[in-house]
């Protein structure tokens, strides 16, 4: 992004040409930067997934229903001061687990309260205790985006989708999920270079026609491609025997530990529900 | 669209996953059957085009730009069953790994958009387009035609959802546990930005994509246009031109709606979230709020909160604000809140002079 | 009848993509052992001619022989013979993105022994073998976009041999590789051929048929325009102009003089 910055006109006689030339490929360099921002986002969850921590430690099933259980409990509470518990609860989980605060506070804390804030803050004035019933829209919310990005940041994806098994997903599901998961990376790479290629081609402005048409042919490029892609992909299958259906290894046993984890979150959940009720 | 975690009460995410559970069992049954050992890679990797479809920011008429879901061109390519399956799946994957909609939410964010989403944009392409030939102009209107309904009566769906919350779920004092605003407010609330940002970016989207595939790919269009007529006939000329139609359609659509006229006048914002990624304008941003430099990422809260409710944001912000953040975050708040003010307002008016023709008469 | 075994027999295989002829009268013949490089230029047909030896494609029209056993969809309708094709025989794509399909790389080379059912405790004991075997124990829970392109043709090879199939298809297995690599995955490959193995390779890689081949078929347009040592085609130049596989350089001497002769590339571009 930076390097970019600089390249681009210096002076201020220079913004209103480099103004132009940004409604020219707007619509390149807006999907770029989105690309980029999930590509980063999926890479710096994966990073910290792989470092030591209390809940990085726990098995990702009785992590997933712990904290499930947990976020229904919130959904659950009646009154404000159970919520703020688990949430106090999930900031010590989070130092607990080497997940520095500041991040979760920059990727979950600051949008979700700009998100759920700007929904909740007019019904101070325009519903009857509305001020009560922001507070449950902005404390709920928050709450479980902390828990669910322990639980993101906590466990590689794969073994968090594969952990859906332990909730009755069934097999085909689970084992589809982990294939989008992993071409999102592939189309997210074949969308990223199409667009970049796409920018070193564009001079000069071009109409909101125009970068519409670019916009769908774009995405319909990438959609012939996907579907020529997953022909490939079957046949890839069906050369290592895949017959239609799909297995998953089942994995290790639970450990004590997971158990006596696994029982601790769903204690919390059940006191929490019982003081919310 | 993407409806996060405390919006919806327990009951009613219940409610949805109970509705949405037969539809995912149907429509995967259907995938079998119809297609086999191929089901798994053709969903998985559809669903995965589908996340990054929605990442696109489509520009629409009138300078401003809008996400799509993409659930109408997935209807069109892979029919109802397959769209249901495979965006639905890009949804799970959304709340589950990126934190977009809540995990309590799945049901009612999939219900909404995958599911009503394909049936409404399959119903209505079949319907426009009947035996057209693939190549021909009354596909691209038929698609989208679909797309903008398709959006429409999701973002209903979720308004009524988030309507129904205070009437049902209030603590004991009567403060509203959940979503906070009554079906007057919270439909108009969705409405706007759907009718006017959201259904434009899915119906340039779906009409887009048709008009490509028919002149790069048009074996894709095949599945769900049986007793098409043959092509040929027809010369197909090339450009944006032919989905001019569209435009009109589209214009009828919102000359229909009270909301057309709030939103022709009001001017769209400049500073959308990916402004900050640009040099220009972040120096110009920088510039305005005291050299302090903005982060280069936008806070995702911000693109998030833009694609929920995609409400026009202020055009400047006032200069004696120093922060950026206090700025972004007092424009957004501002944009939503004027919507939502504007609601109560309309509806309060005209409960004014409904009550004013009661007494008078 | 020849002393050894034939694998594969082909007679008069034709194989179109709609209108496209791809593979037009192919007749060959694959015997157990030995190692075979396909060599031919850019849409010659020799991944075709690989997904139809795997059984992925049915001839148009011909036939293709397994163990003298024709293959034909029906062949396939059964899961055991489905199953008892697929572990003898590989094939490992061209395409990283393709071959591998699967969230991480443990899960990619436990999928094969997954689908024919094999016991759980045998699953993991191979595949924990086999990732120690191809040094790629350390990216076990990797996904495959966080892997190098070495590493992922690697993978991709381990996921196929974990079935330890008789028969080894490799689509252009030293395809954009930087040399370091390339030469890793030769010798990967040179390893695998202890006589018993049969293996087929794809390429249009010059030294790779000299390195690792004892037999060569040299397909053109979809036929096969020579066939036998490798050593001796590659010394054909001019078989290897007509096919695309060298080609004319012009160059500019010193003296200003422009002439022209054909020139071989060390490394695929
Ligand atoms: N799925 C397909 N649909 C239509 N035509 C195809 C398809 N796959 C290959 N072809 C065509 O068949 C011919 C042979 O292709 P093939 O992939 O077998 O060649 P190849 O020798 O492997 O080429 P390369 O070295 O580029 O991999 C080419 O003309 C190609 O364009
Ligand atoms: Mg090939």
């Amino acid at each position: 992004m930076d390097e970019r910055a600089h390249s681009r006109a210096g002076g201020d006689r220079k913004l209103m040409a480099s103004r132009s030339a940004r409604r020219a490929s707007a619509f390149v360099e807006k999907s770029i930067h989105s690309l980029l921002e999930t590509a980063d986002y999926a890479a710096r969850a994966e990073r910290r997934a792989e470092s030591r921590g209390l809940l990085q430690r726990l098995d990702p099933r009785s992590k997933l229903v712990g904290i499930l259980l947990l976020i229904f409990a919130v959904v659950f509470s009646r009154a404000l001061w159970p919520i703020a518990l688990v949430f106090a609860a999930a900031v010590a989980l989070a130092l607990g687990s080497g997940i520095r605060l500041r991040a979760v506070a920059v990727s979950i804390w600051i949008p979700a309260l700009l998100f759920t804030g700007a929904i909740a803050l007019p019904s101070v004035f325009v519903v009857e205790h509305g001020g009560r019933s922001a507070a449950f829209l902005v404390s709920r919310s928050l709450t479980c985006a902390t828990l669910s990005a322990l639980l993101v940041f906590s466990t590689p994806w794969p073994a968090l989708l594969k952990a859906l098994r332990a909730l009755r997903v069934p097999a085909i599901a689970v084992a589809m999920l982990g294939m989008t998961y992993r071409y999102l990376f592939s189309i997210l790479d074949i969308a990223r270079d199409m667009m970049e290629s796409r920018r070193s081609r564009t001079v000069g402005a071009l109409s909101g026609a125009e970068q519409r048409r670019i916009a769908a042919a774009s995405a319909g490029v990438l959609l012939s491609r996907s579907v020529q892609l997953s022909r490939e992909v079957h046949l890839a299958m069906l050369s290592r025997g895949y017959r239609g259906e799909a297995f998953t290894l089942e994995e290790r046993r639970m450990r004590p530990r997971d158990w006596t984890s696994l029982a601790l979150f769903a204690g919390f959940a059940a006191l929490v529900t019982g003081f919310g009720r | 669209m993407h409806i996060p975690d405390g919006y919806l009460s327990p009951s009613t995410c219940a409610a949805m996953y109970g509705v949405s559970t037969p539809f995912w069992y149907g429509a995967l049954q259907r995938m079998k059957r119809t297609l086999h050992t191929q089901t798994t890679p053709l969903l998985a990797v559809f669903s995965a085009l589908s996340f990054i479809v929605m990442m696109f920011n489509l520009p629409l008429p009138g300078g401003t730009t809008g996400h799509a879901v993409g659930v109408s061109i997935a209807a069109i390519v892979l029919g109802p069953a397959g769209a249901i399956l495979s965006i639905s799946m890009a949804l799970v994957i959304q709340a589950l790994l990126f934190g977009d909609g809540g995990i309590t939410a799945i049901g009612a964010n999939c219900f909404n958009m995958a599911i009503a989403g394909a049936l409404v944009a399959y119903a209505a392409y079949r319907l426009i387009a009947g035996r057209a030939a693939l190549t021909s102009r009354r596909r691209v209107i038929a698609a989208g035609v679909a797309g903008y309904l398709a959006i429409n009566v999701s973002a209903l769906l979720a308004a009524i959802e988030f309507g129904i919350q205070p009437m049902l779920f209030h603590d004991a004092a009567g403060a509203p546990l959940y979503a906070p605003y009554p079906l007057h407010i919270a439909i108009p609330a969705m409405m706007i930005g759907h009718l006017t940002i959201a259904g434009v970016a899915e119906m340039v989207l779906t009409a887009g994509v048709l008009a490509y595939l028919q002149k790069a790919d048009p074996g894709l269009l095949e599945g769900t246009a049986p007793g098409a007529a043959p092509s040929g006939a027809e010369s197909i000329d090339p450009g944006w031109r032919r989905t001019r139609p569209l435009w009109i359609t589209l214009g009828v659509l919102l000359a229909l709606t009270p909301v057309g006229i709030v939103a022709a006048g009001s001017a769209w914002g400049e500073w959308s979230p990916a402004d900050f990624s640009n040099a220009a304008s972040r120096r110009q941003i920088a510039r305005a709020s005291g050299s302090v430099a903005p982060p280069v990422a936008a806070p995702s809260g911000l693109r998030r909160l833009a694609d929920f409710w995609t409400s026009p944001m202020p055009r400047y912000s006032a200069p004696f604000l120093r922060s950026p953040a206090f700025g972004y975050l007092l424009s957004a708040m501002a944009g939503t809140g004027v919507i939502i003010l504007s609601c109560v307002l309309f509806s309060w008016m005209s409960g004014r002079t409904r009550a004013r023709a009661a007494t008078g008469s | 009848m020849s002393a050894t075994a034939a694998v594969f027999e082909l007679q008069q295989v034709r194989y179109r993509y709609q209108e496209l002829t791809a593979l037009d009268g192919i007749d060959l013949r694959i015997e157990q052992g030995s190692r075979n490089v396909l060599l031919g230029a850019n849409g010659s047909g020799k991944s075709t001619l690989l997904r139809i030896l795997d059984a992925l494609y049915f001839p148009s029209s011909g036939s293709v022989r397994f163990h003298g056993r024709e293959l034909t969809p029906k062949l396939f309708e059964s899961d055991e013979n489905a199953f008892d094709f697929r572990r003898r025989v590989g094939l490992v794509f061209q395409s990283p993105d393709v071959q591998l399909f699967n969230p991480t790389v443990f899960d990619e080379i436990a999928f094969g022994p997954l689908q024919l059912r094999w016991e759980r405790e045998q699953i993991l004991s191979r595949v924990n073998t086999v990732l120690d075997r191809f040094e790629i124990a350390h990216l076990r829970d990797r996904p495959p976009h966080r892997l190098s392109g070495g590493e992922k043709k690697r993978v991709a090879i381990a996921s196929v041999l974990v079935l330890d199939p008789e028969v080894l298809l490799l689509d252009e297995p030293t395809a954009a590789l930087d040399p370091r690599s390339e030469s890793q995955i030769i010798n990967l490959l040179a390893s695998l051929g202890d006589g018993r193995r049969t293996v087929v390779i794809a390429t249009h890689d010059l030294n790779l048929a000299v390195d690792i081949g004892d037999r060569c078929v040299l397909l053109e347009r979809g036929r096969v325009a020579a066939e036998g040592d490798p050593r001796e085609i590659v010394r054909d130049t001019e078989l290897l102009g007509r096919v695309n596989l060298i080609h004319e350089h012009l160059h500019r001497h010193a003296s200003g003089l422009v002439h022209s002769h054909p020139h071989r590339h060390p490394h695929e571009h």
